[in-house]
């Protein structure tokens, strides 16, 4: 029964306002998702650091923690080995799970003009991931429990959860992308769609490879495809994809070739699924076979060339925009970041090449900026054209955004490079002969460098989130268009 | 009115350069894959030396890993951990026996490693499996390492 307030005696109370448990209103989604992205982005490096600490000083960082528990003592171990896991598990899930997921439900309404088939689907999915992350990433430092395998050391219900939480978002996503069917999707939907079918399928299918009890070498091989096939499948794919939304939407200029758009996705869709292959490398695997993945790692140049080449044309006539703090400079430099990595990476698949540097800091260093510098650079490009629009607040961060947009880059790129000189150093004094004790001294100077650069990419994601935390709390509130309500005299 | 602004497209088609650019990588990218056929895999498991044909750094991993601290600077053991400096002979724990007994070639991989079902109901007393962090060939050279100390 509806109540009146007007009416209400003064010792009655106003009724109350039923919030739900999950909520299902416009950008819910994409809003939790993006500013978990930013939390765990801050964790992520903050462990990041931690690591590159214990790799250079292991005797005086480890720790064992020992907890009483009603089923005997649990233990959590510090180490080199547990904190790095922490690392790239934070990391990858974490910061670019998050991100790229919260991209996924940020721009397909926009683009489909339609909202998401299950706003509240897609809300659980980010309630779901995150507690899983969360007991996941607790689970890694407890040797009792932890699994085995890269990006792998979740404990099999953690694995469960996660699964559970794509599912939701898959729903919620491929329900949506159905329900349009007037015109062809926009590229950026092309990419989304085979990034999350790939991470979900990739991950559900790691998640049975311990049930089916292979034998230690089919494991590691599956193993090593899954980490290689999530960074060019998943990382990759959804970081395109936003910059293709980001680019034409932050510079007012149309795409330059919807040709060019679809040639490069074909590509990436064929190479990127192959280029994995390039990680099978053991006696069981034709070496014609492992081949395959290492020219199509040699190819994936293309692709990357072509996004990069159809994004600058975009841009053309707005150049200015570059100077500008703003969405403009964080999209150029992770296009960057994307052809820096794909010839970095075709590098190293040359044979010659890999004898020198396999085994050696130069994989961390390339890992590095595929991820922190082409997926975070992405996803901080939409962080600051979507927090505006989804916490609707008038912000112009500029001094802010130049701190993250710095910080990012020069750490990205000080941490990446300091990695890649280390391993060819390493690979150099390696094939002369030289005995491990000598290789360690330069190595540790490198690796020094390269903590210095982790701590500037946490100083970035320290900025990025203060930056959200100041807009929603000082900034004036903003009207911006809403997908499926009625539309304001703002941008999209 | 709903909003849907759609992205729109200078051009439609494919620019001439683009397919060009793609037939030439692709023929490259084809004479390198028939001209680097021949050759052999190595071996991912059990193998201390990597396609380079020069040993892994034993001394880094093991530092990186932090085997140092619990098993000592010089590996001779400290506290409840054992010297690693007996592996050349066999298992020195006692709850390692039966596996030195079972796997006498290749107990103390499966035993550094960690992931194996063989050392699944074996308890590791807080030693973390390193299998999730180091990849086979490392543990191997770790391995050799520690058979080759006095």
């Amino acid at each position: 029964m509806a109540v009146n307030p007007k009416k209400l005696r003064p010792y009655d109370q106003p009724p109350r306002v039923r919030r739900p448990i999950i909520p299902a209103g416009p950008d819910n989604a994409a809003t939790a998702f993006l500013v978990a992205a930013l939390v765990w982005f801050l964790l992520a490096t903050g462990i990041g650091l931690l690591w590159v600490g214990m790799q250079l000083f292991p005797d005086v960082l480890r720790m064992s923690l020992e907890m009483p528990s009603f089923s005997g003592v649990i233990t959590f171990e510090f180490n080199s080995g547990t904190v790095g896991s922490g690392f790239w598990n934070s990391l990858v899930y974490g910061w670019l799970g998050n991100a790229g997921l919260g991209a996924i439900f940020f721009i397909t309404p926009r683009l489909l003009g339609r909202r998401l088939a299950d706003e509240g689907m897609a809300s659980m999915s980010a309630m779901v991931w995150n507690i899983g992350l969360l007991a996941g990433l607790t689970a890694i430092y407890m040797p009792q429990v932890a699994a085995s395998g890269a990006l792998m050391e979740f404990p099999l219900p953690v694995d469960g959860v996660l699964v559970l939480a794509l599912l939701l978002a898959n729903d919620s996503f491929w329900r949506t992308l159905l329900s349009a069917r007037d015109e062809p999707a926009y590229v950026s939907i092309w990419y989304f769609g085979v990034a999350l079918a790939a991470f979900t399928g990739l991950y559900g299918l790691a998640t049975l490879a311990p049930l089916l009890g292979l034998p230690d070498a089919a494991a590691a091989l599956a193993n090593g495809f899954y980490g290689r096939a999530i960074e060019t499948l998943w990382v990759t794919g959804v970081a395109v994809g936003t910059l293709y939304y980001l680019v034409p939407r932050a510079t007012g200029n149309p795409l330059y070739s919807w040709g060019l758009a679809m040639l490069a996705w074909i590509l990436w869709l064929g190479l990127a699924t192959l280029s994995p292959i390039g990680a099978l490398v053991d006696v069981s695997v034709p070496f014609a076979v492992t081949q395959i993945g290492h020219v199509s790692t040699l190819l994936l140049v293309v692709p990357a060339f072509l996004v990069v080449a159809n994004l600058l044309q975009t841009i053309t006539g707005r150049w200015s925009l570059i100077l500008s703090p703003g969405t403009i400079p964080f999209a150029v430099v992770a296009v960057s970041f994307l052809a820096a990595t794909a010839l970095l990476e075709a590098i190293g698949a040359l044979g010659s090449v890999r004898a020198l540097i396999g085994g050696t800091e130069w994989g961390v260093g390339v890992r590095l900026f595929a991820l922190l510098g082409t997926g975070s650079l992405a996803f901080l490009a939409l962080a600051d054209h979507a927090f505006p629009r989804l916490l609707r607040r008038d912000w112009r961060g500029t001094l802010l955004a130049e701190a993250t947009l710095w910080s990012a880059f020069a750490g990205t790129a000080l941490a990446g490079l300091a990695l890649m000189a280390g391993g060819i150093v390493h690979g150099s004094m390696r094939l002369q002969g030289a005995p491990p004790d000598e290789i360690a001294g330069p190595v540790f100077w490198f690796q020094l460098v390269a903590g210095a650069g982790v701590s500037l990419v946490a100083l970035a994601a320290a900025i990025a989130l203060l930056s959200v935390f100041l807009m929603y709390t000082s900034a004036r509130r903003a009207d911006y268009a809403v997908v499926g309500e009625p539309a304001p005299a703002a941008g999209t | 009115m709903t909003v849907h602004t759609p992205i729109e497209s200078r051009t439609r088609g494919i620019p001439r350069w683009a397919l060009g650019l793609t037939g030439i990588a692709f023929v490259a990218g084809a004479i390198f894959l028939a001209t680097n056929l021949g050759g052999a895999n190595p071996p991912i498991i059990g193998t201390p030396v990597p396609s380079g044909g020069v040993p892994l750094d034993a001394v880094g991993i093991i530092r990186a890993a932090g085997c140092q601290a619990c098993h000592g600077p010089d590996l001779a053991g400290q506290g409840d951990f054992p010297n690693l400096h007996g592996v050349k002979d066999g298992p020195v724990s006692e709850n390692l026996q039966q596996l030195g007994a079972d796997y006498p070639e290749d107990w103390a991989n499966l035993w550094i490693a960690g992931t194996d079902p063989a050392v699944a109901d074996l308890g590791r007393g807080g030693m973390p499996p390193f299998g999730t962090t180091l990849s086979p060939e490392e543990i191997a050279a770790v391995v050799e390492h520690l058979k080759s100390l006095p």
